[in-house]
């Protein structure tokens, strides 16, 4: 039971990181657009989120589309998991 | 300075803890001690992580993430550099029939290259992406070389 309930403690951990990490990058590509003068625009499902300054109509507009999302959640959960495998099998007590 | 102590683990602290306050006493408040305090933390950190599997692993877990969230970044800002560079037009990266991302300029008049070609568009616009992948390749480099790092401060 202490195990399972460990398992799940674990995974639910993890997938709160994942969460935390795609909001930083969310905040990273805003800090970049305003840094780059650029109108930054966020596919949501069906809707859209679009960042931009009042006078930003002159300024050029990149779209992320939920692809684009998607891909990058399941990049980052990847990474996560395939380096935590290796590092878990690799492992040697400290002598 | 002793309050920088609670930065060690807890094991750590209650093997040296009142050691390490001895010391502490005779010597001189500064930036350097302050330093090495924090720098010794989280070597201890790193040492007591590395003595269990799960913790290791978790550890890993952290450090793959931020790795994947550094290259998301390079990623996205060599787009921007190459869209910048590309002119007028409208640039476009899919894969098959999914749409991932575009990059389009006003248009003026209905035209998109009238902007650069009436030199609207700043001179070097795309000096500031320079500069931020170079800063992100540099802190992609340091995260991948901090695991190495942190064991030659033992």
């Amino acid at each position: 039971m202490r195990r399972i309930s460990a398992a799940i403690s674990l995974v639910l951990l993890g997938l709160l990181t994942i969460a935390l990490a795609q909001a930083a990058v969310v905040a990273l590509l805003f800090v970049f657009s305003l840094v780059l003068k650029l109108r930054l625009g966020i596919e949501v499902g069906a809707g859209a989120l679009v960042m931009g300054s009042e006078s930003g109509y002159w300024q050029p507009q990149v779209t992320v589309f939920n692809g684009a999302t998607v891909a990058s959640t399941v990049f980052t959960t990847v990474c996560g998991v395939v380096i935590a495998t290796w590092r878990f099998g690799r492992w040697r007590p400290l002598s | 300075m002793k309050t920088l102590l609670r930065l060690y683990p807890r094991s750590w602290r209650k093997r040296y803890g009142r050691e390490m306050e001895v010391l502490l006493d005779g010597m001189p408040a500064g930036v350097g001690v302050g330093l090495d305090l924090v720098l010794g933390a989280a070597s201890a950190y790193a040492t007591v992580i590395r003595g269990n599997r799960i913790l290791t692993a978790a550890g890993a877990f952290l450090h793959g993430v931020c790795v994947a969230m550094l290259l998301q970044a390079i990623l996205f800002v060599s787009f921007i550099l190459y869209a910048q560079r590309s002119g007028g037009n409208p640039v476009l990266v899919e894969i098959g029939p999914v749409r991932l991302a575009t990059f389009t300029r006003p248009f003026l008049f209905g035209n998109a290259q009238l902007f650069p070609l009436l030199g609207l568009t700043p001179a070097m616009d795309f000096l500031p992406s320079l500069a931020l992948l170079v800063t992100l390749v540099a802190a992609l480099v340091l995260v991948l070389a901090s695991p190495r790092l942190l064991r030659t401060l033992r």
